[in-house]
């Protein structure tokens, strides 16, 4: 059974990308962090007897679950909303936050280099929300969470066959967008180094 | 030399995935204040709900009665259901009593002895006495 103290360092280590990860799928940073909120909650009241071992599996579980809550709701929500679509405004993106802008910490000092990591995370962001949800979600557990084939295979509820082929055509799509975009592997290899 | 191959393209897609990963890595630690802080009080709102759960706090205290509610809390569709049965049980032991009640206050009420109704010799004069009231009734309704 974890104690708190290692729910929480738990919970520190995987929140950023969590946040991200959730971010990349619904594209809405507000939506994203009550996701992760709720699957924080979730597996501190449901979860609190299972080992500290289980938490990285078991939170990506609810993490995904909960996002396929979040899109059930919301096609339902969009249903009644189309009906009285007048109605809406979805001007949102009007208000801006000075605490928005501030970047926690950069390593790199070099201004050229950050533009050119910034345009090209811009890109990558851009083409993982791009890609088919279930390629995006094989593609994160996989490399980003680190998950073996086995283990993205638990979580998504799939073969290992299907997160292969999933992650294959991910790769594949992200290299070709970037390459069309102008930026090879080579760099993206480059700017990994440097950062 | 096919599965060669294979294994070289699959170790090259291993590699892409983990650069991209890395950049991703390195840009989801740039998060802005009020995100960090937001993250930071659902984890510290996360824990605090998991150390009441580790004390036994959640849902009265842990006693007999918060358990009970604690379970009822957690299968709703079992609870709904029992007392849906036990509504529609109440129902038929009303309506099973009140025929009981019925026969009572005919049997005692009846000019003849209760061993009557039971004697199959006594079943033509029964049957004629109920074809009896039942035109009695027509005639009364016609009038």
């Amino acid at each position: 059974m974890a104690s708190s103290q290692e729910l929480s360092d738990f919970l520190r280590s995987v929140e950023r990308r969590a946040f991200k990860q959730t971010v990349y799928a619904v594209r809405d940073e507000h939506v994203a962090l009550d996701i992760v909120q709720d699957a924080m909650l979730k597996i501190a009241e449901k979860y609190a007897d299972k080992s500290v071992g289980e938490y990285p599996m078991l939170f990506q579980r609810i993490l995904q679950n909960t996002m396929r809550d979040y899109w059930r709701r919301q096609k339902v929500r969009n249903l009644w909303t189309s009906l009285f679509s007048s109605f809406g405004s979805g001007d949102d993106d009007d208000e801006r936050d000075p605490l928005e802008t501030i970047d926690v910490e950069d390593a790199s000092k070099d201004p050229s280099v950050q533009l050119e990591r910034s345009q090209t995370m811009h890109l990558i962001e851009k083409a993982l929300e791009r890609l088919p949800a279930r390629q995006r979600e094989a593609f994160i557990l996989r490399y980003w969470e680190d998950m073996d084939v086995a283990e993205t295979a638990s979580v998504m509820g799939c073969s290992e066959g299907s997160v292969k082929t999933h992650c294959s055509r991910a790769v594949h799509t992200l290299a070709m967008i970037l390459e069309k975009q102008g930026v090879g592997m080579k760099a993206i290899a480059q700017l990994g180094v440097e950062s | 030399m096919i599965d060669n191959i294979q294994q070289r393209d699959s170790e090259l897609q291993d590699t892409q995935g983990r650069q991209f990963a890395g950049l991703l890595d390195t840009h989801a630690n740039r998060l802005s204040m009020r995100t960090l802080k937001r993250l930071e009080d659902a984890r510290l709102q996360a824990v605090r709900l998991h150390e009441q759960k580790m004390a036994g706090n959640v849902h009265n205290g842990g006693s007999t009665l918060g358990k009970v509610f604690f379970w009822a809390d957690h299968h709703r569709a079992v609870v709904t259901g029992l007392v849906l049965a036990t509504v529609v049980a109440g129902l038929l032991l009303v309506q099973t009593s009140s025929f009981k009640v019925d026969t009572d206050t005919m049997l005692l009420g009846s000019e003849l002895p209760p061993e009557a109704f039971v004697d199959r010799g006594f079943e033509p004069s029964l049957n004629r006495r109920v074809n009896f009231d039942e035109t009695q009734e027509v005639r009364s309704i016609k009038l």
